[in-house]
């Protein structure tokens, strides 16, 4: 399990600082919901550890995420946009989450099984920066799948995705959450993907998070 | 529990310290040949000294500077202008050879206009076929120095204006086409917004590389009423053995381009590098194209038939008489492997810089690592040689033996500049849009390099290189203090032979160094572009 308490985080000039406290089951999805500006984000970044917090701490299980850096935290980031190089092929994305010191070959089995599992078999070769917004979305979780980090962010991953991708790619998180047992973690101001994927729900009012 | 840190950036301590350890290194350079110019001026006995007139130099320079800026801006504005309108078979082709004006040598321009405009020059002969009579123009002269300067200086200027106006984008060219504006309503509210902005910069680049030009016042100058500070400082060294005049102008001349550089820093900077022009359909009709028809073809004519008279001449009978030297198979080796191994040298420092700027958000160590690399925009290739010159010889070096050494180390930081603000962008680029992504995938080292970032760079790597081996193959400045019977270079091969009345050698010379420039610019970054394959 995931467990935040009480992290304490403010920017310079924040005059109320961020309090967050939050539980998330492994091989469900948790979601954070709020408006825009509400620290959504902020949270997600003291999850992988692009932020330090001032007070509290972020445990998985009996680890204590907060001394590592983020490369060293087990934790996947799906980014809303920029998730991926758009100069390299999407097998070669795919490719960046598996260890360098593979065998090339075994490499690109790997690859291919995790973009075969994401539904784009025969994308491997394409250009990233060629593919539609939902292909992307896709190619990242398939690096996601190579990576194998129990915990996996979300940050309004689908906001940039028609109504038909964005059910076709919430369904494929939700099931890879299921099989895979991941603590996924949800941050979207759409109410939509929120009831269609999460078990449990946090709002974000006031810095603070609240179950709802 | 640690104070609240901002990390976006990928921590990459030892590419900070590669890139701290190059700053450094090229700073230290910068302020050896500093000191050893100083000292030098300061050991000099009076009675060495002979009167040196600055203030008619300086003014020499600067108006030759000042009216090639004011006319090659022209130049590049009706060109950049004329180009962005017309669709021709082979368009790509023309505005390719004019992007190759930046690599051209001078001393080929000059010596094509000589083929072409000079005495026995092609307009002459025409002249005389037509008339009985010669051309009554002469080529040497201020006349023939801006001729040379604006053809050089105003197809760099066309192309990267042509650059910012086919940048202009889609949405706003509807609108203006949508509301049919007349080609100068397009100019004047389109297109000059897109290219005013760059003006200023490109103009202080322009008039830098005009007040430093040296093979081209050296050919054309036709004496001392139009000599420069640069070539003065070659006399001074080279001919009069005057150590106290050549430090004296040295400094006066770093003085004014340091000047110019601060200046044109806080300036718009100068687009980095030449993209590819987009497409695009509104071409404009009546007066306006045909008027966009003359410029092409006159700057077409005017840039290309010198380097055409270089290469019909070059290539005739005189070609076999050169080719059978040895003293030219040994300036082209020489020629050949000084520029490989600057290019080299540039490319390595400007990932270093490059690299290490991208590694941290701090203002004040991004500009501490890539302000040095600059500096050598303020030190004329004739200044940073002599610097090397006199810093040799106060080791008790033979200047003859460090030679190799020195002009490749001097070739790559004359490069650096262009080299650095080449690299630079595409890694800023990667590191501040992808920067979280790098960390949160743990990717570092060789593989962040290999894997992630070389695919992107690599072709702007192959215009480095190409850009480097270009200026280092073409260099005069830095060769003509270093040069000896034994160490001699294709440029000096062929100031040699003009020297010695060998017109027949040196049209030969010139060709090949045409050829070789221009391959080099067509190929290298073709070749790196293939290397970008990446490997996960």
């Amino acid at each position: 399990m995931l467990v935040l308490d009480r992290v304490t985080f403010a920017y310079p000039g924040q005059s109320v600082p961020y309090d967050f406290s939050l539980q998330a089951e492994p091989g469900e999805v948790t979601a954070v919901t709020g408006a825009s500006g509400s620290g959504k984000s902020t949270l997600l970044d003291l999850i992988a550890g692009f932020l330090l917090p001032s007070a509290g701490s972020i445990r998985l299980g009996d680890t204590d995420l907060l001394p590592l850096p983020p490369e060293a935290r087990p934790v996947s980031v799906l980014f809303q946009s920029e998730t991926l190089f758009d100069h390299l092929s999407a097998a070669h994305n795919v490719a960046l989450g598996l260890p360098s010191r593979l065998p090339r070959r075994k490499a690109a089995e790997q690859v291919r099984q995790a973009l075969a599992e994401v539904g784009l078999p025969e994308l491997g070769e394409q250009p990233a920066a060629t593919l539609s917004g939902g292909q992307k979305q896709r190619v990242a979780l398939a690096r996601t799948l190579l990576r194998a980090r129990p915990v996996l962010l979300l940050d309004e991953p689908f906001s940039a995705l028609d109504d038909e991708t964005r059910g076709t790619t919430r369904n494929l998180v939700k099931s890879l959450t299921e099989q895979q047992n991941w603590v996924t973690l949800l941050v979207s101001h759409h109410s939509e993907d929120v009831a269609a994927m999460a078990r449990r729900r946090y709002h974000n009012t006031e810095n603070r998070l609240l179950l709802s | 529990m640690p104070p609240s840190a901002n990390l976006n950036l990928p921590s990459r301590p030892l590419r900070l310290l590669g890139g701290a350890g190059i700053a450094i290194g090229i700073a230290a350079v910068v302020a050896l040949v500093f000191w050893s110019i100083i000292v030098a001026a300061a050991d000099e006995p009076v009675s060495a000294r002979s009167p040196v007139d600055i203030p008619h130099l300086l003014r020499m320079t600067s108006i030759q500077a000042g009216l090639t800026t004011i006319l090659s801006i022209a130049v590049g504005i009706a060109l950049a202008w004329a180009l962005n309108r017309l669709r021709f078979p082979g368009r790509s082709l023309v505005v390719g050879l004019f992007a190759a004006a930046i690599v051209t040598p001078g001393l080929v321009v000059a010596f094509g206009l000589l083929s072409v405009w000079g005495r026995a020059g092609w307009a002459s002969q025409l002249a005389i076929l037509l008339t009985g009579e010669p051309l009554g123009v002469s080529i040497f002269g201020l006349g023939g120095i801006l001729a040379a300067h604006v053809i050089l200086d105003g197809a760099l200027a066309a192309r990267i204006l042509l650059a910012r106006l086919d940048a202009i984008p889609a949405a706003r060219l509807k609108t203006g086409q949508s509301l049919e504006l007349s080609p100068w309503q397009r100019f004047r509210i389109i297109d000059w917004p897109a290219i005013s902005g760059t003006i200023p910069g490109l103009a202080a680049l322009i008039f830098l590389l005009a007040f430093t030009s040296f093979p081209i016042v050296l050919l054309l100058g036709g004496g001392p009423a139009n000599q420069t500070l640069e070539v003065a400082i070659y006399a001074a060294v080279r001919l009069d053995f005057d150590l106290y005049g050549a430090v004296l102008l040295a400094l006066v001349q770093v003085t004014v381009c340091a000047a110019i550089v601060l200046a044109a820093s806080a300036l718009t900077p100068v687009p980095p590098s030449l993209g590819p022009s987009q497409g695009q359909k509104w071409g404009d009709r009546g007066a306006a194209h045909l008027l966009q028809w003359s410029v092409l073809l006159l700057a077409l004519a005017a840039f290309a038939l010198p380097l055409l008279s270089v290469l019909i001449n070059g290539f005739g009978e005189a070609l076999w008489s050169v080719v059978a030297r040895q003293s030219f198979w040994q300036a082209t080796g020489t020629s050949l492997l000084l520029a490989t191994l600057s290019a080299a040298l540039a490319l390595v420092l400007a990932l270093g810089v490059a690299q290490a700027r991208a590694a941290t958000a701090r203002p004040l160590l991004r500009t501490g690592i890539g302000a040095p690399s600059y500096a050598y925009l303020a030190v004329p290739s004739v200044v940073l040689a002599l610097g090397f010159f006199l810093l040799v010889r106060s080791f008790g070096i033979n200047p003859a033996h460090a030679a190799p050494f020195v002009v490749v180390l001097a070739n790559a930081l004359l490069a650096l500049p262009f080299a650095v603000a080449t690299l630079a962008p595409p890694f800023d680029a990667i590191s501040h849009s992808r920067g979280r992504l790098i960390r949160s995938l743990g990717i570092s080292g060789r593989r962040q390099f290999l894997s992630v970032e070389w695919p992107l760079v690599a072709p702007e790597a192959g215009v480095v290189v190409a850009l480097s081996f270009c200026f280092s193959l073409g260099d005069l400045g830095v060769i003509s203090l270093f040069g000896t019977q034994d160490f001699t270079t294709l440029p000096l091969l062929m100031v040699r032979s003009l020297g010695s009345y060998r017109t027949n050698d040196a049209a030969a010379i010139a060709a090949l160094m045409l050829v070789l420039t221009l391959l080099a610019f067509v190929l290298l970054p073709r070749l790196f572009s293939r290397f970008a394959d990446a490997r996960p």
